[in-house]
């Protein structure tokens, strides 16, 4: 089971982390009960919008994530 | 519905970091100059890493920068400095300039206008149906491939229905292929051009431009100095704004926030949504079918104007009621003589509204849920911890569903149903293209007796440019919102009896 924690805050959802929660959440419905989604508060790093959106996957810590590298983050653990 | 829409590209991350720039020298109280470091915050790179060169890339971003306070931006024909012109610009204390929605020209990059192409998924199969249908004989088959003779096509699509391997293709210039009401055309050196006597300011081909080559213009700073000067500030927030901010930010968080930011008051639009359309079903009631064959909604600025640019037979069968964005306005200046109002939502052509005669009195500015997020984020307001006080109650299940579409027409049903006994028949247009067509059948006298509903958005107003969330999940936040309104129907609304 990948955990997956990704911040909802306001710096990460204007530069992009709904459309990342929108991806992972369709991947979801293809592995459902090897990924877990938690939706988070602002997880302080972004002081430098620049590091946003920051993204969880398990222990590591994703700044300036984009979906491809979040995705790819997720199935590798899958596999 | 363009492709690109709900999808975060670098296009949008460099508009929502203008806006936030823009936003956070206005909180600020900045001098001029400042103005002219923003392309450098916004392109920070060594090499250009969008265009051929940094220099047009940071070209564009001071393009965006003007457009952004309202101006028109600059050719690149005079030399002016960025802060020099905005210095003018504010200094007279202006708002915001038509045309609304512009092609930076130097940004556009010229895509072919629609045409069939025949890609390598070609193989000169023996039976080329392709060739074989084609009405005008301009595909032949050469010596690798198919070939289309650009001169003799008509666009037809015959050859690409045939080709058993889906090797032609049709290639439309993304703009406008998205603007329904075919207002983009091209200037002398092909780039794409809004011809402004067919535009209705829907903002559909900002989205779909994938140069981001199309820009609107913004309030973002007149509101945030207003704010700053102390003025009393009132928002009232459109109906599809639940969910708009992340899942963790509530309506009333949002609502919070905006007090925070230093609105005075915070309303729902769905509010004035019950008023329109128990204002509406009135209309209808009294003038369908005696005085008015059909009536259409009135609550889509983009629509109206399809009607007074494209078929203006049809101009004085759309409702003459306020806008639920007017209702709501007036409620709150009725008992606040002196304060401002903000119409915060989804939507560009409601900015060309408020600038209206009738409208500019009611409505002092219009900014978009895109704009405002990132003024929470150049204010450091975090939704997420900010603490949600009041309830929000202002408006009916139907009222607050007005923002999907087909919420419009049903609401105004119900109000029909109830108080007048009448179940007409509906015709909903959704979508630019969709709304031409439908009005032109209004025209032609075959919608008699109908209630038409219009909206430019496809799937409504959660479909509109200025929207964060995919058109899907905004349209699920909202029918979500709605259940939890404390009344049905507008006229059980009681909110509404503080007025008349
Ligand atoms: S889609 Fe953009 S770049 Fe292409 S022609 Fe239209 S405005 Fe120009
Ligand atoms: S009508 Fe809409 S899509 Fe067409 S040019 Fe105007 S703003 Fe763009
Ligand atoms: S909003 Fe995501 S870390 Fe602050």
């Amino acid at each position: 089971m990948v955990k997956v924690k990704i911040c909802a805050g306001s710096h990460c959802s204007l530069v992009g982390a709904l459309n990342i929660l929108e991806t992972l959440e369709e991947l979801q419905e293809e592995y459902p009960d090897q990924i877990q989604i938690e939706k988070v508060e602002c997880l302080d790093k972004c002081e430098d919008i620049k590091k946003a959106p920051v993204v969880k996957v398990d222990d590591e810590l994703i700044t300036s994530a984009q979906n491809q590298i979040v995705i790819s983050k997720v199935m590798e653990r899958i596999k | 519905m363009s492709k690109l829409k709900g999808i975060y590209t670098d296009i949008v991350k460099i508009r929502r970091m203008v806006f936030a720039e823009l936003a956070g020298l206005a909180l600020k109280d900045a001098e001029c100059e400042e103005f002219d470091k923003i392309p450098y915050r916004i392109i920070d790179t060594e090499e250009a890493t969008y265009r051929s060169s940094i220099f047009k890339e940071r070209a564009i971003v001071a393009a965006r920068v003007r457009m952004g306070l309202g101006m028109d931006y600059e050719t690149n024909q005079e030399h002016k400095l960025l802060s020099e012109g905005i210095r003018d610009f504010l200094n007279n204390d202006n708002q915001l300039t038509e045309p609304l929605v512009n092609v930076i020209r130097f940004a556009c990059e010229k895509c072919p206008t629609n045409a069939h192409f025949v890609t390598n998924n070609c193989r000169k199969c023996l039976a080329h149906p392709c060739s074989i249908v084609c009405p005008v004989d301009a595909v032949s088959i050469e010596e690798h491939a198919a070939v289309i003779d650009q001169e003799k096509c008509i666009n037809c699509g015959k050859c690409k229905e045939a080709c058993p391997y889906e090797a032609i293709v049709n290639y439309e210039r993304p703009c406008a292929a998205a603007c329904g009401v075919d207002a983009i055309e091209s200037d002398d050196y092909n780039r794409a051009r809004i011809n402004q006597n067919k535009c209705v300011s829907c903002g559909q081909c900002i989205i779909a431009c994938p140069f981001g080559a199309i820009a609107d213009k913004s309030m973002i700073y007149q509101l945030l100095k207003s704010i700053n000067r102390g003025e009393d500030v009132r928002a009232i927030i459109a109906p599809s704004f639940v969910g708009q901010f992340g899942p963790l930010v509530s309506a009333e968080k949002i609502v919070a926030a905006l007090k925070k930011l230093g609105m005075k008051e915070v309303r729902e639009v769905s509010l004035g949504a019950d008023f329109a359309s128990l204002h509406e079903a009135e209309l209808f009631a009294e003038d369908v079918p005696e005085q008015q064959s059909y009536i259409g909604t009135s609550c889509c600025p983009s629509w109206t104007y399809i009607a007074d640019k494209h078929v203006p037979e049809t101009r004085e069968n759309i409702s003459d009621s306020s806008s639920p964005m007017i209702f709501a306005a007036q409620s709150v200046k009725e008992n606040n003589q002196d304060s401002k109002v903000v119409f915060i939502g989804p939507c560009v052509s409601k900015k060309l509204e408020a600038l209206s005669e009738k409208v500019k009195d009611e409505v002092d500015f219009v900014i978009t849920f895109e704009e405002l997020a990132a003024i929470f984020v150049a204010a450091d307001i975090e939704l997420t911890k900010v603490e949600a006080e009041e309830e929000i109650s202002d408006a009916s299940y139907y009222g607050r569903a007005y923002a999907n579409a087909g919420g419009v027409a049903e609401a105004i049903r119900q109000n029909l149903k109830e108080k007048y006994e009448i179940d007409p028949p509906i015709t909903k247009a959704d979508g630019l293209a969709d709304c031409k067509k439908t009005l032109t059948k209004a025209k032609a006298g075959v919608l008699e007796g109908h209630l038409i509903e219009g909206m430019a958005c496809e799937g409504g107003c959660v479909g509109g440019p200025g929207t964060l969330l995919a058109t899907n999940r905004g349209a699920k936040n909202v029918s979500k919102f709605a259940e939890q309104s404390p009344y049905k129907f507008a006229f059980e609304n009681d909110k509404l009896n503080d007025r008349d």
